[in-house]
């Protein structure tokens, strides 16, 4: 009698203890949780009319992985200074709708632990414009002031034009497909 | 120690039954259109708040549970990925995407602005779909290019988009002025106009005589071998080899002809060119 006591607790504690965790612990995690870096790979083989070359394959990694830092910041604190220089045109707009009409609710949201898979599926004959698909894997966290009201790893599909600028490639069109 | 724990274990298991039970049941449209009015319908009878992130959007207003949630056209006019979600003691979340609406616009860039003539693959054009709202248009269209000088068409093609994008590449015409390359879908038209120019030049030949202040030498009339004139301030180069040694003058092309005067008392020998292209020789003799 006694053994089958001694056996029984561990048992309770267990799910005492995960279930305690679930309810109290794991959105307080979620909270504290960093992101990691923006991951950005490229492949350019499918390219056409015009062949990527290797100097442009790593200005678009960088230019790319930088704006969505940049958006991930904006979006995160609700300010439209880190988006300067990534952005351009209709995306851009879009953007800044997103920031005021956040600001105005009081929303925030999280892109975290992001990956992005790029596949050049279209780069002009004169290199002026070129298309991108991106899979895009990230944990996006979505709040109403301090509450969590959405956490979930999500992956999306982003058909995106990018231009180049000045020093660097733009992005110009960022809009999210159900599938390529 | 024993019963506490049950006690917790129980207050544990049953807390989160109850999340998931509470959980509120809405069903987001399966396609909705840009710029289009959409709504979501939920059930229960509790209050609720309902949010809507998307791009360009972020809404938060209190719903009564069991009643629809009218979407505005105007929280609906960006095209993509769009997060829905529910909260009444849990929060609940579905996404739909917002599509493209009909095309509205066509973005047309065409490469370069001025062209030589005859050139191969010389003239290329990148059309966009968007829609009203500068989303873009990702179903299959159908865009018709056309170049016409003059009112003559020199050239047409009709390419189906490919992930929103159609383009072309062809060969410049055979005559010099301005080319208009139009990009068309259905009753949307886009313009862009290219100048063609001539070539380079063709058949360049030249004649001279000496003069008491030296020897003067001019192009006949400067064409490409289409016949175009060669335009002015083309820079043509003559080059003197005589008994001073030799000697270069660039002349640009003024209203069709290039001329030089060249200071040299030996006899001498005069060649010319513009360009990658070399003109024919001629000999003067010496100063009498």
């Amino acid at each position: 009698m006694i053994r089958a006591e001694r056996g029984e607790l561990p048992n309770h504690f267990v799910i005492a203890a995960i279930s305690l965790c679930v309810l109290l612990f794991c959105p307080v995690l979620n909270l504290h949780a960093a992101d990691t870096g923006v991951q950005v790979q490229l492949d350019a083989k499918n390219a056409g009319p015009r062949a990527v070359e290797n100097l442009t394959e790593r200005g678009i990694v960088r230019d790319y992985r930088f704006a969505w830092t940049s958006m991930a910041q904006a979006l995160q604190s609700n300010t439209l200074d880190p988006l300067a220089g990534a952005f351009s045109g209709d995306a851009m707009q879009w953007l800044r709708q997103t920031v005021a009409s956040q600001q105005e609710s009081g929303l925030t949201r999280r892109y975290l632990y992001q990956s992005h898979q790029l596949d050049v599926v279209f780069y002009a004959p004169e290199g002026d414009v070129m298309e991108l698909h991106d899979t895009a894997r990230y944990r996006l966290q979505i709040r109403d002031g301090n509450t969590t009201i959405h956490d979930e790893p999500v992956v999306v599909h982003y058909v995106v034009l990018m231009t180049p600028g000045a020093d660097r490639w733009v992005i110009r069109q960022l809009q999210a497909v159900p599938q390529f | 120690m024993s019963r506490l724990l049950r006690f917790w274990a129980i207050i544990g298991l049953a807390g989160s039954f109850v999340g998931l039970c509470a959980a509120q049941d809405f069903h987001v449209p399966e396609s909705a259109v840009a710029g289009e009015q959409a709504s979501i319908s939920t059930t229960g009878s509790s209050k609720g708040i309902f949010y809507l992130v998307g791009p360009g959007v972020s809404r938060r207003r209190d719903i009564t549970l069991g009643e629809e949630v009218q979407l505005a056209p105007q929280d609906l006019r960006n095209a993509g990925d769009y997060l829905a979600i529910v909260c009444s003691g849990t929060c609940r979340s579905e996404n739909f995407y917002v599509s493209a609406s009909k095309p509205a616009n066509l973005t047309f860039l065409v490469h370069p602005s001025r062209v030589p003539v005859a050139q191969g693959d010389a003239v290329s054009g990148v059309a966009f779909p968007f829609d009203q709202y500068h989303n873009l248009v990702l179903t299959t269209q159908n865009v018709s290019f056309q170049l016409t000088a003059k009112d003559a068409l020199l050239w047409s093609r009709s390419v189906r988009t490919q992930n929103g994008v159609a383009w072309f590449r062809t060969t410049s015409g055979k005559s010099a002025g301005p080319v208009q390359v139009t990009a068309s879908l259905d009753d949307l038209k886009t313009r862009r106009a290219v100048q063609q120019v001539a070539s380079d030049p063709c058949n360049l030949r030249i004649t001279g005589q000496r003069t008491s202040k030296g020897i003067i030498v001019r192009t006949e009339p400067v064409h490409d071998c289409a016949g175009n004139v060669v335009p002015d301030g083309t820079i043509v180069t003559f080059t003197a080899t005589g008994t001073d040694g030799l000697g270069t003058v660039d002349a640009p092309i003024k209203q069709g002809v290039a001329r030089a005067q060249i200071e040299a008392p030996g006899p001498t020998t005069i060649s010319v060119a513009s360009g990658v292209v070399m003109g024919n020789e001629i000999r003067v003799g010496a100063q009498p």
